[in-house]
């Protein structure tokens, strides 16, 4: 474990140093930003010297850490916003849709996938995988907009886009969790018929247990570990922020607002998104590999 | 088979869940008593020292009022004060009689705008730092207060266009003096307030508690359908014509449109040993169909452009020629150049989809010409930051909201080059900057659309689409949304 936090560690102040590096490096000038391309030189240069821009590097560096151990992220340069309030509004709704995403691309993903297992070679395998074959193929920016006119325009179910309502939140959750599905049922599909063509299987079977029981008991749990593995990997991107669907639905989430920062130039707000979404990822790993274990004890005899 | 059963009737409760969430339509019907205004950018900044993004300042136009204002031919006229000139560098202001009190700040007084807050407003550009609007005051030597609504402003040098600046919303002195946080809690004396900042700007009108929020929707795809389903009433320009043309065709959307002032053009790299050449310039001028493009990808009421200021500005008396679409004399003009052609020229435009279209549009026009334009879209950090840096040989951009002719100085005065200016194109031209200086500017227009720094394009029609129930609301030339002070929604 406490190898885990060391690497932890590691990987988050390389990020910190990276993005530090990178927004100091891309072309433009938070001055420049600040003040628009009227301001004479003496006012920039009063600027410069009292954002601390005309330091060396490394102490605009440390000082940057300096804040940041004491949750200081500064604030936006266009909309002077702490950008602690910022992440506060934006990142759990961003987590509510991933949340939610996952919730029904595993509803749909692992019944399609054991159910096209159980029935493979047969024209129900063949629809499942057309079915999951079709849904991964859909682009949010195409099936976005498609549920938009259906459910919302059509039918009145639900809200077109926003937050206003609780309603808001299902159409882009189905465009996140349907692709988010087909993935899943094609994983669990392979991964299950790997494990039930096992000996522990069929003796298994050979012992009388019902068919529920071996495949939830013994071939569903040995099958879990390439799920997990992609269900960590899918997690971490759904908490980065999708950016597509959360601009679609307009869902004020944290991938909308690294984007927007990154077009206006806000270098404060870009580096605090891209800090918050790399802890996500590490967080998010860091979280798999303990389901690893429960799922697989050998995996912790390993280590 | 149970574990299917199990996950199958676990996923028909999530629908089932979801399915009674959908049948919440009191709370979307509950938004929808609002008058609900999509717009494709939420506003930034509230503060009206700090605003630059168009969302913003005319948000707060409805916020504040400002002392000056500008008539149909963009001259300054008197908004909250009248003005005298006492002399070159002296102007004095009097506010007048009937000023609207300040929106009432719950737990505080409610106090009417006097010279004390104009002086007050004013003054904090000089304690500020990361103002944008700083420099347009660095000129204002000191402000004296001589009576409760009377102010004298006093320069450091002549500016003849000083009461045109004074377009800023004045705050409250006290207010100022306490170090509010106006970018997210504005008060002003206009005829909106501001009631909450969310998902969406929740407004209230102060004479008949009107409520009407900005909804920040990006997609214009989304927008319509928005406006379709009702959770929107109004949305008013952004998007692609055949969206309009598609609202057009439905009996519960009303269209209206309106000629436009915002000003659409190519600028050029000056400094391109290319296109320095003025044989050059006159060619792209002369290979761009401007009519045929506004027929057929633009909206109604698009005009074709041949100054930064339209036709009805006050200093533009004299109406300037077109460059006619002429792609024979285009090539002529660049053979005379001395030009191999193809001439391979780099459009720099940003990631819009509008106006990646005009550019491959311009792009087919211009080949016959004998130009091979290549197009590089951009997304608008690294576009914009490219031409400010000069960084491009012809870029696409739009002036907006332009009412000054100070902007031919910004534009195009040698002494406006980056960083102390708009001079993006690094035009230097001594007989302009003498015409700029005598504030000549019919002759000085005319100097530009000879020369051709930029080769004028279009001015956008406006449009604004809505519910057939709303009223009082019509799109204006320069896209401002004042109409919001008057709008209103009628039953059917």
């Amino acid at each position: 474990m406490i190898r885990r936090f060391t690497g932890f560690c590691i990987v988050i102040f390389g990020v910190l140093l990276l993005t530090f590096l990178l927004i100091h490096l891309v072309p433009g000038d938070p001055v420049e930003v600040m003040l628009g391309e009227s301001a004479s030189l003496a006012d920039r240069a009063v600027l410069r010297d009292d954002l601390g821009l005309n330091q060396p590097i490394i102490y605009q560096f440390g000082h940057y850490l300096n804040k940041l151990a004491h949750a200081d992220f500064g604030q936006s340069i266009h909309t002077k916003t702490p950008i602690i309030e910022l992440i506060k509004t934006r990142y759990p709704a961003t987590l509510k849709l991933a949340f939610l995403s996952l919730l029904i691309g595993l509803s749909i993903g692992i019944p399609m996938g054991i159910y096209a297992a159980l029935k493979a070679g047969k024209w129900q395998d063949l629809i499942v995988t057309l079915v999951s074959v079709r849904l991964s193929a859909m682009p949010a920016f195409w099936l976005g907009p498609m549920l938009m006119l259906i459910f919302a325009v059509w039918l009145g179910w639900v809200p077109v886009s926003g937050m206003e309502s609780n309603a808001s939140i299902i159409l882009p959750a189905l465009t996140l969790g349907f692709g988010l599905s087909a993935i899943l049922t094609r994983m669990t599909r392979t991964s299950l018929l790997e494990v039930l063509s096992d000996d522990y299987i069929r003796t298994a079977r050979a012992k009388g247990l019902t068919e529920s029981n071996v495949i939830v008991r013994h071939a569903l749990r040995a099958a879990l570990l390439p799920i997990i593995t992609i269900v960590g990997l899918q997690m971490g991107s759904l908490l980065a922020g999708t950016v597509i669907t959360e601009t679609i639905f307009s869902w004020d989430g944290i991938g909308r607002l690294l984007v927007e920062s990154i077009e206006k130039r806000d270098y404060p707000v870009t580096q605090a998104c891209v800090l918050v979404v790399a802890l996500s990822y590490v967080l998010v790993n860091l979280l798999t590999d303990m389901l690893y274990r429960l799922a697989d004890p050998r995996v912790k005899f390993a280590h | 088979m149970k574990v299917f059963n199990v996950f199958t009737a676990f996923f028909l409760i999530l629908l089932l869940a979801t399915a009674s969430s959908c049948g919440q339509k009191s709370t979307i019907t509950q938004v929808n008593r609002d008058i609900i205004f999509a717009i494709g950018q939420a506003p930034l900044n509230l503060d009206p020292r700090y605003a630059t993004d168009a969302a913003s300042e005319r948000v707060n136009r409805l916020i504040y009022q400002s002392l000056v204002d500008f008539d149909t031919q963009s001259k300054p006229i008197p908004s909250l004060a009248t003005w005298v000139t006492i002399s070159p560098t002296e102007y004095r202001f009097t506010l007048k009689r009937n000023c609207a009190p300040f929106h009432h700040v719950p737990n505080s007084v409610q106090t009417f705008l006097t010279a004390h807050d104009v002086k007050a407003t004013y003054d904090s550009f000089t304690i500020i730092k990361d103002s944008p609007h700083a420099a347009e005051f660095d000129n204002i030597k000191n402000i004296i207060v001589t009576d409760g609504r009377t102010v004298v402003f006093h320069l450091k040098q002549p500016d003849s266009h000083f009461p045109a600046k004074l377009i800023i919303g004045i705050l409250p002195a006290k207010l100022i003096a306490m170090d509010q946080d106006f970018s997210h809690a504005p008060v002003g004396n206009g005829p909106l307030k501001l009631v909450a900042w969310r998902n969406q700007l929740n407004l209230v009108r102060v004479s008949d508690g009107q409520k009407i929020s900005l909804l920040e929707v990006k997609d214009p795809t989304v927008r319509v359908l928005k406006l379709l389903h009702g959770e929107a009433d109004v949305l008013q320009g952004e998007l692609p014509p055949e969206l309009v043309k598609y609202l057009q065709t439905k009996p519960d959307v009303i269209v209206k449109t309106n000629r436009g002032a915002n000003f659409s053009y190519l600028g050029l790299n000056m400094q391109d040993p290319v296109l320095k050449n003025l044989k050059v310039r006159q060619a792209i001028a002369h290979a761009i169909d401007r009519d045929a493009i506004i027929q057929k990808v633009m909206v109604a009421n698009t005009r074709v452009a041949s100054a930064i200021l339209p036709p009805e500005h006050y200093t533009n008396q004299h109406p300037l020629p077109i460059y006619e679409y002429k792609p024979a004399l285009a090539k002529q003009l660049l053979l005379e150049a001395g030009i191999k052609l193809p001439l391979k020229l780099v459009y720099k435009t940003s990631t819009d989809a509008q106006r990646v279209r005009f550019a491959t549009i311009m792009q087919a026009q211009m080949l016959l010409a004998g130009i091979d334009l290549e197009i590089r879209s951009l997304d608008w950090g690294t576009f914009f930051e490219d031409v400010k840096q000069g960084n491009f040989q012809l870029y696409g951009l739009t002036w907006v909201g332009i009412k000054t002719p100070e902007i031919y100085d910004k534009a195009f005065g040698s002494n406006s080059i980056p960083p102390n200016g708009f001079n993006r194109g690094r035009y230097a031209d001594s007989e302009l900057d003498q015409l700029l200086l005598d504030e000549n500017w019919q002759a000085a227009t005319a100097r530009i659309h000879s020369q051709l720094p930029y080769i004028p394009l279009w001015y956008e029609g406006q449009f604004a689409a809505m519910r057939k129930e709303i009223h009082n609301f019509s799109p204006k030339p320069d896209g401002n949304w004042d109409d919001l002070a008057t709008i209103s929604r009628y039953a059917h």
